[in-house]
C-alpha cells in the first residue's frame, strides 16, 4: 500500500519594526551583545509591557493578505516556561484569540499552481539568544552566554495545517511567504539572518488512512535547501520505519546540516503545560473597522498580483513565479522591456539570462542606474530583426553595464551591423563556392557538417557583418 | 514642637511662612526614627545622609520663593516594592536582598518632580504576600500602639512609620487589602485608588489584575494630596487610564449602603459597633443609610486565592538568578534556577507560586482560575448595579483589632479571612479608603472603609473629609521607649 507524507510548517517571521514589541528599545543590528535593553526586555521587576502599534498593523496587513479571519477582539496570553534566554520565563504570546485564523496562500509548484491554507497567524515577542559552551545543549554544558538583544523583537508566528505533500511543496511555501513580507516590507526576510525561521511537522500514513501519522517536528533548518533535504530525509525515515511495523514516537528532533541526517532533540510524551493565561499587563487587542480598513486601503502589490500580471504578459507559470521572487528592479524592467518589444519571453531570458548573468559576473547585484528599459529593448529588437548576431548583442549589453552608451550607435561604429543584402551576400557565396570545389565534393559525399565550414567561410569574407542564418540559406541553395 | 504629625498642607504653610525649613522637619523626622526604629524596624533602609543636600536645595527654594509645590520638602516613605534608581528594592525578600534598582517607578519620578524626599525604604510582606508583616525575609514589623501586635500587611513597614512618625507620609500597595488593612491596624488613613489611575510602572508586580498604588497618611486631606501629584495615564503601563468623566456620586444628602455580608460571621463585635457608630454619624450629618446585599462578596477570599496566585506564579517567574538577584550554583542552569529559586523564596511566596500554578495547569484551568474569572466578572456586575442604588458603601476594613504576633500565623485561612473586607475593591477595581474611627476595648485602633464606585477617587476622598472632620479621630501611639 502507498505511504503517503504530510506536512505542517510553522513560520517565524521577525517583523522590520523600529523598535520591541513591549518596549521602546531600537531594533538594530549590532555585534556587542546586551546593547538594546531596558527593564522591560530585560524583565526587570516592576517593568510592564507597552504593545507596539508598528507591530500590530504589520500583522494585520500579514494576516489580511493571507485571506485570513480577523480576530477585532483579541488577546495576548502569557507562555509559561522557565530557559535562561526567556527574560520573564513567559512568553508574551497569543493563545486561543490570534489575529488571523483560517487563511491561504497560493503557490506555485513545478510550474502549477498550488494553495496551502493557513490555520493562524499570531503576535510575540522573541527570546534570547543562548550560546552554550562545551556543548551544544544546555544540560551539558560548562557555560551559558546569553545576549538578550533579540529578546523583545516582534514575530509573527505563520502555522499552516498540515495538508502540504512533499518537500517542494514545503520550501514553494517557504519562498512565497518571504516574498510576501518582503513586497509587504513587514520584514527583511533574509533566512540567512533567521529573519524567517520554520520547524517542520511530519508524518507519514498509508493513503487511505483516515487518520494522520505520528508527528514529528524537525528544528534547525536554517536555508530552504536544509528544509528540503531534512523533510526528504525524515519522510524516507518514517516511511521505512513504518514498512517494519516501528513504532514512530512523537518527539522533536534536530537536522544536522553536516551529516544530513535528524536526531531525537527531545521526547514530547510529557506535552509540556504551557499553563496559558490572559496577560493582566496588556488590556484586549481591539482592532476597529478603521483600522482594519486603513489598512487595507494601503495594501501594497501583492506577490500572487505580481505573478498574475506576468502572466498576463506572456509569461509561463513558473517564469512568472520565478521573476516575481527575483530582485524588485528584475520584475519591473522585464514589464517595461517586453511593454516595447512585444516578446515576454525573449525578454524575460534577456533580463534573466544574460543581463543577470553577466551583472553576477562583475559582483553586482544590480544594473547600473544609466542603463534603461528602452536600451535594453534595443539591443533585443536589434537581435530579433536579426541586424546585429547574439553575440553582438551580449557584446554590446557588456558595454551598457561598463558605460552609458546608445546600442545602435555602438552597433553601427564597432561594425556589429549584419549584412542581410542577399544579392551582395550571393556574391560572396558563389565567390566562396568557386574556391572550395573539394569541400563542396566532401559536401556532396555526406559531409554535411562541412556546411557549416563554408558558412564561416562567407562570413569571415565579410568580415563579421553577414547575417548567418541568410549565409546558410544562400549557400544551400547554391549547392543543390 | 513636633511636627510630624502636622498636614501636609499645614507644614508647607509653615515653609512658607518660613516658621519652619525642610532641613528641620528632615532632621526631626530622622530624630523620630533613631529613637522609634529600633522598636517598631519599620524601615529596611534609611536614607538619611544622602538627603542631607536635598533638604538644604529645598531650604533654598523656599526662601527664594521657587518650591515646586505642596510636596516639596516633605519626606515620604516608600514600600520596598517600588523602584527608586540606585537603591536597592528587595521585596523583603533574601531572592532580592542585593539588587539595586537602575530605574525609578512612574511614581517615584512623579514625586521626585514635586521635590519629596525619601526617607527610605520600609518592611513588607515578601513580595507583598502576607498580612502581618510576619512573612519579611528580614524580620517583621511591630505595631507602633502595641509592639506585641502586628502592623497588618503587606505595607506594614509604610503604615507603621506613618503611625511612628518617622515619616510625614508612605505609599503603599494594594493588591487585597494591603495598603487599608496595616492602615486600620496602624489607626492612619490608607488610600487604594480606581485600579489603573496610578501607574503600577516600577511596582513589583504580584497580581497584576489587582496591584494598584496608594498613599498611607495621617488624614484624608494628605492622601489626597499624594494621590492626585501621582495618578495620571502612563504610556509605560498599559492598563493606566485617562481620567474618564463619570458620574460622581453626591457629597451631600448620599445614600450609604452598609454591607450585609460583611457585618455577620467572622466580624468582630467591636468592627461591627464601629461602622454602626459611623453609620449614626453619617445619618447626623444628613446622609440616608441602608443595608445593601452583595451575596458574592462571600465568595471574595475564594476568588481572590485562585486570581492572585496564578498570576503570580508567572510574575515571579523571573526571579530564577539568571539575570539580577541572588544565585545559587547548581551543577545544570536549570539547576542553578531550582536552586536559586528553593533558596531565594519564603514559605508563603511558594505556596502561592504552587497555588497558581495549579489553579492554572492543563485539566484545573477550567475548573480554578477560569472560574474565579467568571466569579469576578459576576461580583463586578453585582457592585455596578448596586452603585446605581447607593453613592457609598461602608463597611469595617478589617475583621477585628491587630492581632499578635504568631496569633494567625498558625492557621492560614484565618490570616486569610483577615483581608475579606478589603479584596472586593481589588476584584471590582473600584476605589476604597480606610479611616481610623475609634478604639477597640483593647485600646487598639479600628478603621471604617468608604468605597465608591470606578474613577469618583476625588469624590470619596472629598466625602472622606468630611467623614474624618466629624469623627475626629485623634488618638497617637504611644511608643513605649521612644520619644512621644
Amino acid at each position: 500500500m502507498k505511504i503517503v507524507p504530510t506536512i505542517g510548517m510553522e513560520t517565524h517571521v521577525e517583523l522590520k519594526t523600529n523598535s520591541k514589541m513591549f518596549c521602546r528599545c531600537n531594533v538594530v543590528e549590532t555585534d556587542k551583545p546586551n546593547e538594546n535593553l531596558c527593564p522591560t526586555c530585560l524583565g526587570l521587576p516592576g517593568s510592564l509591557p507597552v504593545p507596539n502599534k508598528r507591530a500590530i498593523e504589520f500583522i494585520t496587513l500579514l494576516a489580511l493578505s493571507t485571506k485570513c479571519q480577523i480576530t477585532t477582539d483579541g488577546m495576548f496570553h502569557r507562555k509559561n516556561y522557565f530557559y535562561p534566554d526567556l527574560p520573564k520565563n513567559y512568553q508574551i504570546s497569543q493563545f486561543d484569540l490570534p489575529v488571523g485564523t483560517e487563511g491561504s496562500l497560493e503557490i506555485v509548484v513545478n510550474g502549477e499552481f498550488s494553495t496551502v491554507e493557513i490555520e493562524r497567524v499570531h503576535m510575540e515577542e522573541d527570546t534570547g539568544k543562548s550560546t552554550h559552551i562545551g556543548s551544544g545543549r544546555i544540560d551539558s554544558a560548562t557555560s551559558t552566554h546569553l545576549d538578550f538583544n533579540r529578546a523583545g523583537i516582534p514575530l509573527v508566528e505563520v502555522v499552516t495545517k498540515p495538508l502540504i505533500k512533499s518537500s517542494k511543496e514545503a520550501v514553494s511555501y517557504i519562498e512565497e511567504l518571504r516574498q510576501l513580507v518582503i513586497d509587504l516590507d513587514i520584514s527583511e526576510g533574509k533566512l540567512e539572518k533567521g529573519n524567517l525561521r520554520f520547524d517542520a511537522n511530519i508524518s507519514v500514513a498509508y493513503e487511505n488512512d483516515d487518520e494522520l501519522g505520528t508527528k514529528v517536528e524537525i528544528k534547525n533548518m536554517n536555508s530552504l535547501r536544509s528544509l528540503e533535504k531534512a523533510i526528504e530525509y525524515e519522510i524516507s525515515r518514517q516511511t521505512k520505519m513504518l514498512n517494519n511495523n516501528e513504532t514512530i514516537i512523537q518527539e522533536t528532533r534536530h537536522w544536522d546540516e553536516k551529516k544530513e541526517v535528524t536526531s531525537s532533540m527531545r521526547s514530547k510524551e510529557g506535552s509540556a503545560d504551557y499553563r496559558y493565561f490572559s496577560d493582566p499587563d496588556i488590556p484586549n487587542m481591539i482592532l476597529s473597522e478603521d483600522f482594519i480598513d486603513k489598512i487595507k486601503n494601503n495594501m501594497p502589490v501583492l506577490p500572487s498580483e505580481k505573478r498574475n500580471t506576468f502572466i498576463n504578459s506572456g509569461l509561463s507559470i513558473e517564469d512568472a513565479n520565478s521573476i516575481g521572487k527575483s530582485p524588485k528592479w528584475m520584475g519591473e524592467l522585464y514589464k517595461s522591456v517586453s511593454d516595447i518589444t512585444n516578446d515576454s519571453k525573449t525578454s524575460f531570458n534577456w533580463i534573466t539570462g544574460e543581463l543577470q548573468g553577466q551583472l553576477r559576473k562583475l559582483g553586482e547585484t544590480s544594473p547600473p542606474e544609466w542603463m534603461t528599459a528602452e536600451q535594453l529593448a534595443e539591443i533585443i529588437s536589434l537581435v530579433k530583426s536579426d541586424k546585429i548576431s547574439f553575440t553582438s548583442g551580449k557584446e554590446i549589453l557588456g558595454e551598457l553595464i561598463e558605460e552609458k552608451i546608445n546600442p545602435e550607435e555602438y552597433a553601427i561604429s564597432n561594425k556589429l551591423i549584419q549584412e542581410n543584402d542577399t544579392e551582395e551576400i550571393s556574391k560572396m557565396v558563389k565567390e566562396i563556392i568557386k574556391e572550395n570545389s573539394e569541400v563542396l565534393e566532401r559536401i556532396a559525399n555526406g559531409e554535411q557538417k562541412l556546411i557549416g565550414f563554408l558558412v564561416g567561410q562567407v562570413i569571415k569574407l565579410s568580415k563579421g557583418k553577414v547575417n548567418p542564418s541568410v549565409a546558410k540559406e544562400l549557400l544551400l541553395k547554391e549547392i543543390k | 514642637m513636633n511636627h510630624y504629625k502636622l498636614s501636609i498642607s499645614e507644614i508647607n504653610k509653615l515653609f512658607k511662612d518660613k516658621k519652619l525649613k525642610p532641613s528641620e522637619l528632615y532632621s526631626e523626622v530622622f530624630e523620630r526614627a533613631a529613637n522609634t526604629e529600633s522598636i517598631i524596624h519599620g524601615h529596611l533602609t534609611l536614607f538619611q545622609d544622602e538627603n542631607i543636600k536635598k533638604a538644604a536645595d529645598a531650604d533654598k527654594r523656599y526662601e527664594n520663593g521657587t518650591e515646586l509645590g505642596i510636596l516639596d520638602g516633605i519626606p515620604i516613605a516608600i514600600k520596598d516594592n517600588i523602584n527608586i534608581a540606585g537603591y536597592a528594592t528587595t521585596c523583603s525578600s533574601q531572592m532580592l536582598s542585593n539588587y539595586i534598582s537602575p530605574y525609578d517607578a512612574t511614581v517615584i519620578t512623579k514625586l521626585k518632580d514635586e521635590g519629596v524626599m525619601f526617607t527610605g525604604k520600609t518592611n513588607l510582606d515578601e513580595f507583598a504576600m502576607g498580612s502581618s508583616t510576619e512573612n519579611s525575609a528580614f524580620g517583621p514589623t511591630k505595631n507602633p500602639w502595641d509592639p506585641s501586635r502586628v502592623p497588618g500587611g503587606s505595607s506594614g513597614g509604610s503604615a507603621a512609620v506613618v503611625s511612628a512618625g518617622s515619616a510625614i507620609a508612605s505609599l503603599g500597595s494594594d493588591t487585597g487589602g494591603s495598603i487599608r488593612q496595616p492602615a486600620s491596624f496602624c489607626g492612619v488613613v490608607g488610600f487604594k485608588p480606581t485600579y489603573g489611575t496610578v501607574s503600577r510602572f516600577g511596582l513589583v508586580a504580584f497580581a497584576s489584575s489587582l496591584d494598584q498604588i496608594g498613599p498611607i497618611t495621617n488624614n484624608v486631606e494628605d492622601s489626597k494630596i499624594l494621590f492626585n501629584s501621582m495618578k495620571g495615564f502612563d504610556p509605560f503601563d498599559a492598563t493606566s487610564r485617562k481620567e474618564s468623566k463619570t458620574k460622581q456620586p453626591k457629597l451631600n444628602n448620599a445614600k450609604i449602603g452598609i454591607i450585609k455580608e460583611l457585618m455577620e460571621d467572622g466580624i468582630s463585635e467591636d468592627a461591627k459597633l464601629e461602622v454602626q457608630k459611623v453609620a449614626k454619624l453619617l445619618e447626623s450629618q444628613g446622609h440616608e443609610i441602608v443595608e445593601v446585599s452583595l451575596p458574592l462578596t462571600k465568595m471574595s477570599i475564594s476568588i481572590y486565592y485562585l486570581i492572585a496566585p496564578a498570576e503570580c506564579s508567572a510574575n515571579l517567574s523571573r526571579f530564577d538568578g539568571v539575570r539580577y538577584g541572588n544565585r545559587v550554583a547548581g551543577n545544570t542552569s536549570y539547576e542553578m534556577m531550582e536552586n536559586t529559586r528553593a533558596e531565594g523564596f519564603g514559605p508563603e511566596v511558594k505556596k502561592r507560586i504552587l497555588l497558581g500554578t495549579y489553579a492554572l495547569s492543563a485539566g484545573y484551568y477550567d475548573a480554578f482560575y477560569g472560574q474565579a474569572l467568571k466569579a469576578r466578572a459576576m461580583m463586578k456586575k453585582e457592585f455596578t448595579e448596586t452603585y446605581k442604588e447607593v453613592d457609598y458603601l461602608i463597611s469595617p476594613t478589617t475583621p477585628s483589632d491587630p492581632f499578635k504576633f504568631g496569633e494567625k500565623s498558625d492557621n492560614q485561612l484565618e490570616m486569610y479571612m483577615s483581608d475579606l473586607c478589603t479584596i472586593p475593591a481589588n476584584l471590582v477595581g473600584m476605589p476604597a479608603i480606610s479611616i481610623p474611627t475609634g478604639l477597640s476595648s483593647n485600646g487598639l485602633p479600628l478603621s471604617v472603609q468608604i468605597m465608591s464606585p470606578a474613577n469618583t477617587d476625588n469624590t470619596l476622598l472629598e466625602f472622606s473629609q468630611k467623614l474624618e472632620s466629624v469623627v475626629s479621630f485623634t488618638s497617637l501611639p504611644e511608643i513605649k521607649g521612644g520619644v512621644s
